[in-house]
């Protein structure tokens, strides 16, 4: 219980600072800030009515006042440029994220467990060596480049089998989910081999490090045969780890599937804040950011007191990283 | 035989450390020769054949600009390595910085290290570039900074198991108390045990920092336009794949072919520098106590062999009973990380 109010202070605490970080960043704007956002060819009038609408003529201090009362109201302010709220316009966009990482992380995971598992097997040093490059390769391919390959294989118009929807997102959304989903397969196919070699890396880490353990010796001594020993004893004790570690990958994929987004012409969460930055949309920008590292801190908040929770090993620590020794 | 000469060696015999050298050394030529000498000036554009088929001219065609890509290619293997070497560095020095804060011996001090790293190790690199990008624009910084910082927390928090465990080794305590600093500690002591996971991490680091080099730049956050690098003639082949499919190959190509290298050589590297998986560079230690000095894990403590040897045992059962643990707890942010910003 100490652990986990220590944990929520901590967190509290970064968060803070964190926006400081992020309130700091977007004030040290080289010129001024109003100017750049209304564009070469604004009137001086629209650029002091913009610097009003900022509040860029007050303190610095009282701007970021400002900002914190309504984020702790819950009010994330107005996007400068299309003038829709901060908050509906990241709601829209994560139904299009959420979906697409849940999808490739199912992908992932069809495609890294049984690899994982299949390498820890594998009696063959030959058999091993190449799984083992198999999840270098997997890891080692660009985003942008695994999923362009992607289009050329199956993208309608470019493709040699040109059967998948290659960009794009159909304008109203969900309304027809048969076509919303048909065009998220090769966007979430190539985030899914990707983040599917590291689960398969991980895998093997865990079960492996189990294989070879006095666990399993005891389970085939029993009369398990090694496979049985290894998929029911091991892979039940490497559990905690692996849920861990897909939990935080699941989360690192929101901004990890940024440039998947960006090739696919999806608007989701990351493509969106991409363009907001290159449009200067201050409020927006900054609302965001804030909005992504707190559930980036969130995350790993919760999973280090699951992880507590989890491993009765963790009592004592004081920290996750000494479990690890 | 220099220890160096030994480890090249150990690497050069297998297979795949063959692989990851000739890699390697092959990027540095090209780079250097990207210099003095490309096929193609990066600034001759030839408004007449744009998106041309490779031809004797154009070994792998030409751009929207009628730039020559194969050019570009070999000018942004210099960017590429700068932005790598760079962000080694950074992540070197950072990474140690938090490993010697958090085995201080002030608890405050270590605590406070522990507890920043685990709060700050959930920020994916990318949100690090965004926030960077708005004041600085798109930036070779952008990605160093962005990289580097990221990087560190993950080589501090790997590195911490076996970092403590040399600080509050015996020998240590030893050197402590015959009025050694803590410099001095960190230096001949702490950074010589956690060498082998030191290399891994740093190579790891360096693979992902070409990812995300092609990533950020492709975002419009990374490698400004204008600027040859591997992610610009990635992104560039994007706007080709209508026209020439089989452009697209190459810079993807590259970059896999690069980052597997770099992953491989960290898997040899650390097997050809740990004392107790290589044989051949304990037997220089023990002919020539130099050798191992101030960077082998063993040839720390030469005044007391017996110490010595118990205490790597102990360092080797450690790492043997616990690497998948060290592994996965590494893994875990690696794996955003090694996903994130591409």
């Amino acid at each position: 219980m100490r652990f986990v109010i220590h944990r929520l202070a901590l967190f509290v605490v970064a968060l803070f600072g964190l926006s400081i970080v992020i309130f700091a960043a977007l004030r040290i704007l080289p010129g001024d800030v109003a100017s750049v956002m209304a564009g070469v060819n604004a009137s001086p009038a629209r650029v002091a009515q913009l610097r009003e609408q900022l509040g860029l003529n007050r303190s610095l201090v009282e701007q970021y006042g400002d900002w914190m009362g309504a984020l702790v109201r819950g009010d994330f302010g107005t996007s400068i440029l299309t003038g829709r709220s901060v908050t509906a316009l990241v709601a829209s966009r994560a139904a299009i994220t959420f979906p697409l990482i849940i999808v490739g992380l199912l992908i992932a995971l069809a495609i890294g467990l049984p690899l994982g598992c299949a390498a820890v097997l594998a009696r063959s040093a030959r058999v091993r060596a190449l799984f083992h490059m198999m999840s270098i390769i997997g890891g080692a391919i660009p985003a942008l480049w695994g999923g362009l390959l992607l289009i050329l294989l199956f993208g309608r118009g470019v493709g040699l089998i040109g059967i998948l929807p290659s960009q794009g997102f159909p304008l109203d959304g969900w309304a027809m989910p048969g076509r919303a989903l048909l065009s998220l397969v090769l966007p979430a196919l190539s985030v899914g081999i990707i983040v599917g070699a590291s689960i398969m890396r991980y895998t093997r880490a865990a079960l492996g490090g189990f294989a070879d353990s006095g666990y399993v010796d005891m389970a085939r001594s029993c009369g398990m045969t090694r496979t049985q020993a290894v998929l029911r004893v091991g892979l039940r004790l490497a559990t905690p780890q692996l849920v861990s570690v897909i939990g935080l990958t699941f989360a690192s994929m929101i901004t990890g599937v940024m440039v998947i987004e960006n090739l696919f012409a999806l608007p989701g969460i990351g493509n969106g804040l991409v363009t907001d930055v290159g449009n200067r949309d201050l409020i927006a920008v900054q609302s965001e950011l804030f909005l992504l590292a707190a559930f980036f801190l969130g995350i790993g908040l919760i999973v280090d007191v699951l992880h507590r929770v989890l491993d009765p090993r963790m009592k004592t620590a004081t920290s996750l990283s000494e479990v690890s020794q | 035989m220099s220890g160096l000469s030994i480890v090249l060696r150990s690497i050069w015999r297998r297979a795949e450390g063959r692989f990851a050298l000739i890699v390697l050394a092959l990027w540095v030529v090209v780079a250097l020769v990207s210099l003095v000498w490309t096929p193609q000036s990066l600034w001759v554009t030839d408004g007449y054949h744009v998106w041309a088929r490779p031809s004797a001219d154009h070994w792998l065609g030409t751009d929207g600009t009628g730039a020559d890509v194969f050019s570009w290619l070999m000018a942004g293997s210099l960017t590429n390595l700068l932005i790598v070497l760079l962000t080694v560095a950074l992540c070197a020095v950072w990474g140690l910085a938090l490993v010697a804060a958090m085995v201080a011996r002030s608890a405050a001090l270590s605590s406070v290290a522990v507890v920043l790293v685990d709060a700050l190790i959930s920020i994916p690199t990318v949100l690090v570039a965004l926030i960077l990008a708005v004041p600085l624009g798109a930036s070779i910084v952008v990605v160093v900074i962005a990289c580097g910082f990221g990087y560190g927390l993950n080589l501090a928090r790997i590195a911490r198991p076996a970092a403590l465990l040399a600080a509050r080794s015996s020998y240590v305590e030893s050197a402590l108390s015959n009025g050694a600093g803590g410099w001095r500690v960190l230096v001949s002591h702490i950074i010589p045990n956690i060498l082998p996971v030191l290399a891994v991490q740093l190579s790891l680091s360096a693979g992902t920092a070409v990812l995300a080099e092609s990533g950020l730049t492709y975002l419009g956050i990374g490698v400004p336009s204008g600027v040859p690098s591997w992610g610009h003639s990635l992104a560039t082949s994007v706007k080709l794949i209508n026209v020439f499919p089989l452009t697209v190959l190459w810079p993807g190509l590259i970059v896999t072919v690069v980052v597997v290298a770099l992953n491989v050589f960290g898997d040899v590297l650390r097997d050809a520098i740990d004392p107790v998986a290589n044989p051949a560079l304990r037997r220089v230690e023990e002919g020539d106590g130099k050798a191992g000095r101030g960077c082998m894990p063993n040839g720390i403590f030469e005044t007391d062999k017996v110490v010595e040897a118990s205490q790597s045992c102990e360092t080797t059962e450690n790492h043997a009973g616990n690497a998948a643990a060290v592994a996965i707890r590494g893994g875990e942010h690696n794996g955003g990380e090694a996903y994130d910003g591409r």
